[in-house]
């Protein structure tokens, strides 16, 4: 048990070290690269001045962008005065900002978007929902098709309906989940094949919180699962066919086993040696993945996420950075780098834990 | 249309023939050279039995092998300039120049063919389709002639107005009157030029052979009208249809292909060959080279690939070259090493490699003669896919639009166009996506086949 824990300690050590590489190596990325805030409010100036056709804005500003004063203040705002390693430090949180106090992400504060203006985490908090909605019911509908369907295919393996589902999962391993989606959205979700069922794209619909409150919750229920279900099958999509076969392989392996033959030699019945001694063995690999789905659950994804509209971390992420808000995709690298660390090594404390013959050194 | 079938038979030919018996030929002489025994053990032999005798897979391997080798010479088979053009004593090469310059970037080779010289009057580049048409029917010459017939009439009417400058008149005057005169002449010679290049075609004293498939997928497809959006159609020539600024679907497919598989392959070769140094110091070197590499190519590992690529791809237009830097970088010398790395470790401990270190055979010597060869089983294996993977990376970059630059023939900008003209447009997404699948499918296929034959899994069961 000690190396166990030396083992634990030595990987939990490793997490910040990794954390604070990535997120410096993206934030000195970022500090390095045109278009920061003041590109960004100038070029508002700008489009503001041609609207409003010299008058306004280019007043207040004498009519030459911004003022080295207002330049300096927005710098000053984003902390983009000090040196990349200060102003990485006051993004961490372990250096006084102008105001003498703490605050990084380490005190919970993300800094604010460069766009909104609004504090990042709450940006944030805004789409969580919905990518964890997709990002559970993805992953537990992939458990819900891919064990029985691995089960089946080991104990008929060779058959008929084996071969025929093993081109299923070959073709679920080679299309990509939002070209899934595509093939989805054009064939139920346009006319033009005359099977429109699906809407296309989108959450839900404009009016589903107006309908919501005027109690039309059927209408609410059947709306949402109308807009769930193409997301889905391509969320699924990128775990389905590796999990299929991880299952079915284990239990394969599972059934070769001496512990197996010994059961049967006793004279079990095959049912129980199958469900009660393999099949628990088995479930092993899959139950280690969970750790690692973390990460994958949080982020959502920017491929389907953009392909199917849904306003969720994803498309959070890919807008912001088309429109260069770094503070947005910092917080997001973050958090997701962050999931995908602690996800690691939740994998191996739950192997440790679901299979006691396994030892890390 | 027999000239045509006749053409597509010698590419399917050759290209089986450059395959199947051409490229093996040299990838042994230049694994010779670098010192390597290439001659194939028992147990390899045994498993490239075997993987010929899984159907499915060794066929996929050899259709996506041919076809990748005929489409690194796509520019003489799909190309809009012709194989050959002649008129009179001028001839060119325009397609073979293409492809030169293509595979030999640093010999700056010239595709430019000038009007003047082919007889359509002018400097700019040769019409080839006004040449064919006119080819066919003289009688295309005539908007030609009359255009600059009228241009000449102009010109001569503009110089009546003008008097001519005397002796005395300013500078600048005279200079204006003889460059307009100078116009006017070049404009003459150029209807000359037109009325004899007519009788010349008229007489057949010119000629043009084109490409398989007369269409590039830089330029838009003129002969289908103002128009973009043209759905497919085999009567009008177009049997994919056309993207949304008029591109031929079936020419950015095909170049697609090309320049996807091509990534895929060197992403996966280069990044492999990282990969096997760095696991194979790794295994062989073990110690605190080991644990401390190791250390790093976990950090390496945890940083989100694409999301890296995208950001980086939102400061500078990545070339090419450039994404399959980033990618090998960061992701693809990565998963391999920790193979690499075990195989080592095992074969190093094995009686046959510690018989040669008692020999006093050199590291160098041992690592690629001895182990390395013994060790491949986990490339081989993973190569297809990686290949998959790095296909559909490329595609999803592309699709969001942080890949090649905007005009590159790449499929994941056609199914993002797709995807913006959905309804209005279906057969924009079909063919894009279509062929992804069928090269995907194909591609796992063949990794398939290979992992059953070089690593075939026996399952023993009592009952």
């Amino acid at each position: 048990m000690h190396g166990m824990m030396s083992y634990f300690l030595r990987r939990l050590l490793m997490v910040p070290i990794t954390f604070i590489l990535i997120t410096l190596m993206v934030y000195a990325v970022f500090r390095k690269t045109p278009g920061g805030p003041i590109e960004r409010a100038e070029m508002m100036l700008r489009q503001s001045q041609a609207t409003e056709g010299g008058g306004g804005a280019a007043e207040l500003t004498g009519g030459e962008g911004l003022t080295k004063e207002q330049k300096e203040q927005l710098l000053k705002h984003f902390h983009l005065d000090r040196s990349i390693p200060v102003g990485y430090l006051i993004w961490l949180g372990v250096w006084p900002n102008d105001s003498g106090h703490f605050s990084g992400i380490l005190e919970g504060d993300f800094g604010r978007s460069y766009r909104y203006n609004d504090p990042v985490l709450s940006q944030i908090a805004s789409k969580f929902p919905v990518s964890i909605y997709f990002g559970l019911i993805g992953y537990i509908a992939s458990w819900i098709v891919c064990i029985p369907l691995g089960i089946f295919k080991a104990l008929k393996h060779r058959s008929l309906f084996d071969t025929g589902t093993s081109f299923l999962v070959f073709l679920g391993y080679s299309i990509p989940g939002f070209v899934a989606a595509l093939l989805l959205m054009l064939f139920f979700a346009t006319d033009n094949y005359g099977m429109k069922i699906f809407p296309l794209g989108d959450f839900r619909s404009q009016n589903w919180n107006a309908m919501w409150e005027a109690g039309n919750y059927w209408w609410c229920i059947k709306d949402q699962i109308s807009h769930t279900i193409i997301p889905l099958i391509a969320y699924m999509m990128a775990s389905f066919a590796a999990m299929t076969i991880l299952m079915k392989n284990s239990l394969l392996d599972n059934l070769g086993a001496d512990y197996v033959r010994t059961a049967f030699a006793k004279g079990l019945p095959e049912r129980r040696v199958i469900f009660l001694h393999a099949l628990r063995n088995s479930l092993i690999p899959i139950c280690v993945g969970i750790g690692n789905a973390l990460g994958l659950i949080f982020a959502g994804s920017f491929l389907i996420e953009k392909t199917c509209n849904i306003d969720g971390m994803g498309l959070l992420g890919y807008n912001s950075l088309l429109e260069r808000d770094y503070p947005i995709l910092l917080g997001l690298l973050a958090i997701g780098v962050m999931l995908r660390l602690v996800g690691n090594i939740l994998s191996d404390i739950i192997l440790a834990w679901v299979d006691p013959r396994v030892r890390f050194q | 249309m027999l000239g045509k079938a006749i053409y597509l038979i010698i590419v399917l030919a050759l290209g089986t023939f450059l395959t199947r018996k051409v490229i093996p030929g040299i990838i042994v002489r230049i694994g010779r050279l670098m010192g390597f025994r290439m001659r194939a053990t028992p147990i390899t032999k045994k498993r490239l039995q075997r993987f010929k005798s899984i159907k499915r897979g060794y066929w996929s391997f050899l259709g996506i092998s041919i076809l990748f080798v005929i489409s690194l010479f796509l520019e003489v088979i799909v190309n809009e300039k012709p194989l050959y053009i002649r008129y009179k004593n001028h001839t060119a090469y325009p397609a073979v120049r293409e492809l030169a310059a293509k595979w030999f970037p640093f010999f700056n080779i010239s595709t430019f063919t000038s009007k003047k010289d082919f007889g359509q009057g002018g400097t700019s580049g040769v019409d080839y389709k006004l040449f064919k048409a006119c080819l066919e029917d003289s009688k295309n010459f005539d908007p030609m002639i009359e255009r600059t017939r009228k241009r000449v009439q102009r010109a001569e009417k503009s110089l009546k107005r003008l008097k001519p400058p005397t002796k005395d008149s300013p500078k600048s005057k005279r200079e204006f009157y003889l460059a307009k005169k100078a116009g006017l002449a070049s404009r003459k010679k150029q209807l000359a030029d037109l009325l004899e290049a007519k009788k010349a075609f008229e007489k057949g004293d010119a000629y043009i052979l084109e490409t398989l498939y007369p269409w590039s997928p830089s330029s838009r497809r003129k002969d289908l009208g103002k128009m973009a959006f043209h759905p497919p159609s085999l009567a009008k020539g177009v049997p994919l249809g056309t993207s949304s600024n008029g591109r031929d679907i079936l020419t950015l497919l095909l170049y697609g292909f090309r320049i996807s598989l091509s990534f895929a392959l060197i992403v996966a070769g280069v990044g492999y060959l990282i990969g096997i140094i760095v696991g194979g110091l790794q295994g062989y070197y073990g110690g605190w080279v080991d644990i401390l590499s190791q250390r790093f190519v976990e950090v390496w590992g945890s940083i989100p690939f694409l999301f890296m690529i995208m950001i980086i791809a939102s400061m500078v237009t990545p070339t090419f070259l450039m994404l399959a830097i980033l990618l090998i970088l960061l992701r693809s010398w990565l998963g391999i090493t920790f193979y690499i790395r075990g195989e080592f470790y095992r074969e190093k401990s094995k009686d046959y490699v510690q018989a040669a270190i008692a020999s006093g055979v050199s590291d160098w010597s041992i690592i690629t003669k001895h182990i390395l060869p013994n060790s491949l089983v986990p490339v081989v294996t993973f190569a297809p896919f990686g290949i998959v993977a790095f296909i559909s990376s490329l595609v999803s970059l592309d699709f969001l639009g942080f890949g090649l630059p905007t005009g590159t023939p790449s499929w994941g900008s056609l199914i993002r166009e797709g995807l913006d003209n959905i309804v209005l447009y279906p057969y924009l997404i079909i063919t894009p996506v279509t062929a992804l699948c069928i090269t995907l499918f194909s591609v796992v296929m063949v990794g398939e086949a290979v992992r059953e034959a070089f690593d075939p899994k026996v399952f023993s069961r009592l009952r």
